[in-house]
């Protein structure tokens, strides 16, 4: 509590990382701060940057058409080649959006970003990727729920997931916010995200065969029952399909599945996985119109 | 050598989901349950609904009815179980077998009632079958735990036609037949390599068929010998499913066998001859078989229902001399 004291006395932002670091032996894990800064959150009711305490991003952005300007004047001009680490929400002043973007991916993975899908021909205009490197931190999922609120909504916000338990979490982390930061669920909570894939049922139009599917574990069982559970606002029948299909079949839907599909299908030395994606965030596009 | 079976009757309404499982009953009724939540009990003649269960949140995974017809036994997705009476259309027990209060609960996934009455058993993740009790006033509360000694999650069981044994399959192929009344594990068969989805006992309890994702369905000889040994197991192998077989059913002449599969077609079997005679085409995976249990007349080779991914009860009929 001293650490986030001070920060606001001399007006120097922290980051939770910052602070787990001023004394690991007092924290012993990271996991230890977050949750004391959560907690000391919502016991004042404040919202984490109001104790001057900034999350550490993790989270990745890529593609073209957008500058982000930075208070104190530092700017990230978003590109092609390489991810920019995505800055903490409350740096932000303001984004400059460049050209038309016509799509937002949102991924688990980084490799997305070499498979030069933002400005890809095929596509009806240029896009945005933004990883989060699996359970998005809160910096990514603002930035997220910012060109959520801000793009025109002719733009479709994807996100590409495994189609199990924790791919469809946190699928609904982006679009309904997490329950660990349920005082702020408003402001992360980005309702337009849709789900681009990968689910089970598409796969057989896929021809990929159920054997090539990988087993359940437990713990995908356990997460998924729970899941199953939630009340049907944070729990789309298409997901609770998708969740009692994987649990029936015991089987499950990973993205390297799609480089099992057959090979006919695609031109020679193209990833499956990049066809998958023009093709549906085409789709998507059309249908956003 | 083929047989020809017909579509005789299909359900005047489907489920909204895929059918998991299904019976026929010895009143001619059908029952159903679904992946939409909902249990069905229907007309045979007229294809129509007579009863139903308002839906439950989750999907049922799992029915089993009893020799009179009169009550069913269904289980749902996280391990809510259920006795119906049909003849009342009331509910006379139920169990929430997840129920972590419970000293050594655990959740059922398929379910089995004793066609002597009293009892039911329930799979588990665990490996293990559990005995629970029927009887309304104490629906539920456990009574024996039967161990396979492997940690697999249990795919089917079923108790055998005199109630004395109950067989499990689980997830990684094996099988196991416990004699109830002593509690014991006395066979086990590794046949298959991969998860068995379906189990069904010959009338005479002498065998076992089994139907696995390895596309093929396996006849045991499980009689027990003079000396007490288990049977010798496997005595015929069914090939021809280009996919899982997801469930079968052995005929009460115990002649034939019906399997349905997730290569999206329905086969019957000689068992004798060991071959397909028979391979109907349906528009998704059929996730339920089951035979009508009255004897057929002479020269018919009898009709049985199934049920599948579009959630539509059919009705077969063989194409023979009367039925």
């Amino acid at each position: 509590m001293n650490f986030a004291h001070e920060a606001i006395l001399d007006d120097v932002p922290l980051t939770k990382r910052d602070m787990y670091y001023k004394d690991v032996p007092l924290f012993k894990s990271q996991a230890t701060v977050d949750r004391l800064v959560d907690d000391l959150a919502a016991t004042f009711e404040l919202e984490r940057a109001d104790l001057n305490i900034r999350a550490t991003s993790k989270g990745l952005i890529c593609g073209t058409g957008l500058v982000i300007h930075l208070f104190g004047g530092e700017m990230i001009r978003v590109n092609d080649s390489e991810g920019s680490l995505i800055p903490a929400g409350e740096s932000i002043e303001n984004f400059e959006v460049e050209s038309d973007i016509s799509w937002v991916l949102v991924a688990v993975f980084q490799t997305l970003c070499r498979l030069q899908l933002a400005c890809h021909p095929s596509l009806p205009g240029p896009g945005i990727i933004i990883t989060g490197k699996g359970y998005p931190d809160v910096a990514t999922r603002q930035l997220v729920k910012t060109l959520s609120d801000n793009l025109p909504l002719r733009v479709p916000i994807l996100a590409l997931v495994d189609g199990d338990a924790y791919g469809i979490d946190i699928l609904s982390v982006y679009k309904h916010g997490s329950s660990s930061l349920r005082h702020e669920r408003e402001k992360l909570a980005a309702d337009r995200v849709q789900w681009l894939g990968i689910q089970m049922t598409e796969l057989a139009g896929l021809e990929i065969d159920i054997d090539n599917l990988i087993p359940i574990t437990k713990h995908d069982e356990k997460k998924a029952i729970s899941m199953l559970q939630r009340p049907a606002a944070a729990m789309p029948t298409q997901w609770r399909k998708e969740l009692t299909r994987m649990l029936h079949t015991r089987r499950k839907a990973e993205i390297e599945i799609l480089s099992t599909a057959v090979a006919g299908r695609y031109p020679p030395g193209s990833p499956a996985l990049l066809h998958y994606l023009l093709r549906k965030i085409s789709y998507f596009i059309d249908r956003s119109v | 050598m083929s047989l020809a079976f017909l579509n005789a009757l299909e359900c005047t309404e489907p489920h909204a989901d895929a059918i998991w499982d299904i019976a026929w009953t010895a009143n001619d009724t059908a029952v159903s349950v679904s992946a939409d939540g909902t249990v069905k009990q229907w007309d045979s003649t007229s294809g129509q609904i007579s009863k139903s269960r308002p839906p439950h949140t989750l999907a049922i995974v799992s029915l089993s009815v009893s020799p009179d017809g009169r009550h069913a036994l269904y289980n749902s997705l996280d391990g809510t179980t259920c006795l119906w009476d049909l003849q009342d259309d009331n509910i006379l027990g139920q169990h929430a077998s997840y129920d972590r209060a419970v000293e050594g609960a655990e959740p059922s996934w398929s379910v089995s009632l004793n066609p002597k009455g009293g009892t039911y058993a329930g799979t588990s993740g665990s490996g293990n079958v559990n005995i629970y009790s029927a009887n309304p006033d104490s629906f539920g509360s456990r009574q024996l735990v039967l161990s396979s000694g492997r940690n697999k999650h249990g795919m089917d069981c079923k108790y055998s036609p005199d109630g004395s044994r109950i067989a499990l399959a689980t997830e990684t192929g094996q099988v196991f037949i416990f004699e109830l009344e002593s509690g014991t594990l006395t066979s086990t068969y590794s046949t298959h390599a991969m998860a068995v989805r379906s189990l069904s006992w010959s009338a005479d309890g002498q065998l076992l068929l089994t139907a696995s994702e390895d596309k093929r369905l396996i006849l045991h000889d499980v009689r027990s010998g003079p000396s007490g040994k288990p049977g010798s197991g496997a005595v015929a192998t069914l090939t021809g499913h280009s996919s899982w077989v997801l469930s079968t059913d052995i005929s009460p002449d115990g002649r034939l066998a019906v399997s349905g599969s997730a290569d999206k077609t329905i086969k019957v079997w000689d068992l004798a001859a060991r071959t397909a005679v028979s391979t109907i085409q349906d528009s998704g995976e059929v996730w339920a078989v089951a035979w009508r249990p009255k004897p057929s007349a002479t020269g018919s080779a009898g009709a049985f229902v199934s049920g599948g991914e579009d959630g539509r009860v059919r009705w077969w009929r063989s194409a023979g001399a009367g039925s």
